[in-house]
């Protein structure tokens, strides 16, 4: 306990603080990038899924191959898969880029079945009102159905959101220079691993707890705004 | 690009990475259930308990789920030898996952606590149910089948996330996993391998509690989404 106490001046210098932040930053970036394209490619595998086209349905087994694939293999394994199949074409990527990729293949996933069950809270009675009003599946998308479900979908995306703040940690095994590799590299300079990571669970914390409220708050004023 | 797949040199390795997703299984299950009974203990308290003890769970559950499950067992893994408690890494990943298990199954224990209506109780009652009869015939029931889906989910989460006790050096389905690829070098035919068994046991899962739900509980859940 006493040498924790020793150590509190010379672990919060100015570099070591610039150092943590700039660790942070890295972590949200790669959460909210990942997120973005996650959501972005989601809309995309939530919409051909709902197609009804005959000719498509090979690219809608190819959805559920992909969305089943993905939220059942850990996070881990997908970055280091990630990681050596990129090693083997030879692409020389930075490792917080691989990060992001894999990330994104996630996201995409998980999104995108939030996403399809945004669409299919829908009742099958505005699908069929906008069909008799000529509507094209876009059209019906756009107009009809994305009014709705976004209520739907918005509270448990941004819940995901939330929880990638927290599994992006394990982009420290690939060397990103996250919030946990710094802290591996501050525990490995020999400061005592109470402090170091102590700290970093606090900044963790500090990251996800208000986003954490933000999305409680946000899902409570659309829930009344429902009924 | 110069590099085959030469699957042939993996296959002998397969029954140990089978054996090694027994331990991930292991890991799952114990955490699951210890982290279950833990999380039955704080949303009772949470429902019913005093004020004070409700304030501690709340704090206990938020600081839980807003801090990544790693960084938790780095500290129980690193910091605890501090002050003189040395954890095995297996024992370190299971109280870090159970601790974190407990967290999030307590918020989904009492939204299923939330579920069962007054009125259901008083008609209970009325019908002269002993206490017996209305936790057998109307609080479980209920509770079940609206708690099911989202602890089996939980649990294939949970399955997945001891990918991470790798890390710490258990052999379990990543750790050995990793072993095999710095003896043989052939990473992308282990990891694919190792990705497939995932799919398979988490697979496996669904399939089961999908069957136990809606034979025991009358739950709806899909295999496929």
């Amino acid at each position: 306990m006493e040498r924790i106490l020793e150590e509190i001046p010379s672990f919060f210098t100015y570099w070591n603080i610039i150092f943590l932040l700039k660790a942070m930053g890295v972590t949200l970036l790669l959460t909210l990038l990942g997120c973005i394209f996650g959501f972005t490619f989601g809309i995309l595998l939530a919409i051909t899924r709902k197609t009804e086209n005959l000719y498509l349905l090979p690219l809608r087994i190819l959805v559920i191959f992909f969305t089943e694939i993905f939220r059942r293999i850990p996070f881990l394994v997908t970055l280091l898969l990630i990681f050596y199949i990129f090693q083997i074409f030879q692409i020389t990527d930075s490792v917080f880029l691989i990060a992001l990729y894999s990330v994104c293949l996630i996201a995409t996933a998980y999104i995108g079945e939030i996403i399809r069950s945004g669409i299919e809270s829908v009742n099958q009675e505005q699908w069929d009102a906008a069909k008799a009003m000529n509507f094209s599946y876009i059209q019906t998308l756009k107009e009809v159905i994305f009014p709705q479900a976004w209520k739907v979908i918005l509270p448990p995306a941004f819940g995901f959101f939330i929880l990638f703040i927290k599994d992006t940690a394990l982009a420290s095994q690939i060397g990103v220079m996250e919030l946990t590799f710094a802290g591996k590299i501050l525990n490995n300079k020999g400061f005592s691993p109470v402090l170091v990571f102590g700290s970093i669970l606090i900044l963790y914390f500090i990251l996800s707890f208000p986003l954490d409220r933000f999305g409680k708050y946000m899902e409570k004023r659309i829930a009344t705004d429902r009924n | 690009m110069g590099y085959t797949l030469i699957y042939s040199q993996i296959y002998k390795f397969i029954p140990y990475l089978i054996k090694g997703a027994i331990i991930s299984l292991q890991i799952a299950v114990l955490s699951f259930f210890i982290g279950m009974f833990l999380g039955l203990i704080f949303a009772t308290i949470r429902t019913f308990g005093p004020k004070i003890l409700d304030r501690l769970v709340v704090i206990y559950v938020t600081f839980f789920t807003n801090t990544p499950q790693l960084v938790q067992i780095y500290f129980l893994f690193f910091a605890l030898p501090e002050v003189g408690i040395m954890l095995s890494p297996f024992y370190a990943v299971l109280i870090g996952m159970t601790l974190n298990a407990a967290a999030y199954l307590s918020e989904i224990q009492r939204a299923g606590f939330i579920s069962v209506k007054q009125e259901e109780l008083d008609a209970a009652k009325t019908l002269n149910f002993s206490i017996f009869q209305q936790v057998k015939y109307v609080i479980l029931p209920n509770i079940m089948q609206v708690l099911f889906p989202p602890l089996s989910n939980h649990y294939i989460l949970m399955t997945l996330g001891t990918s991470m006790a790798a890390i710490f050096g258990v052999e379990e389905l990543t750790g050995r996993a990793l072993n095999i690829n710095s003896d043989t070098f052939r990473s992308v035919e282990i990891f694919s391998i190792t990705a497939l068994i995932y799919i398979c046991i988490t697979f496996l899962a669904t399939f089961l509690l999908a069957i136990i739900g809606r034979y025991f509980f009358k739950a709806k859940i899909r295999i496929i989404q």
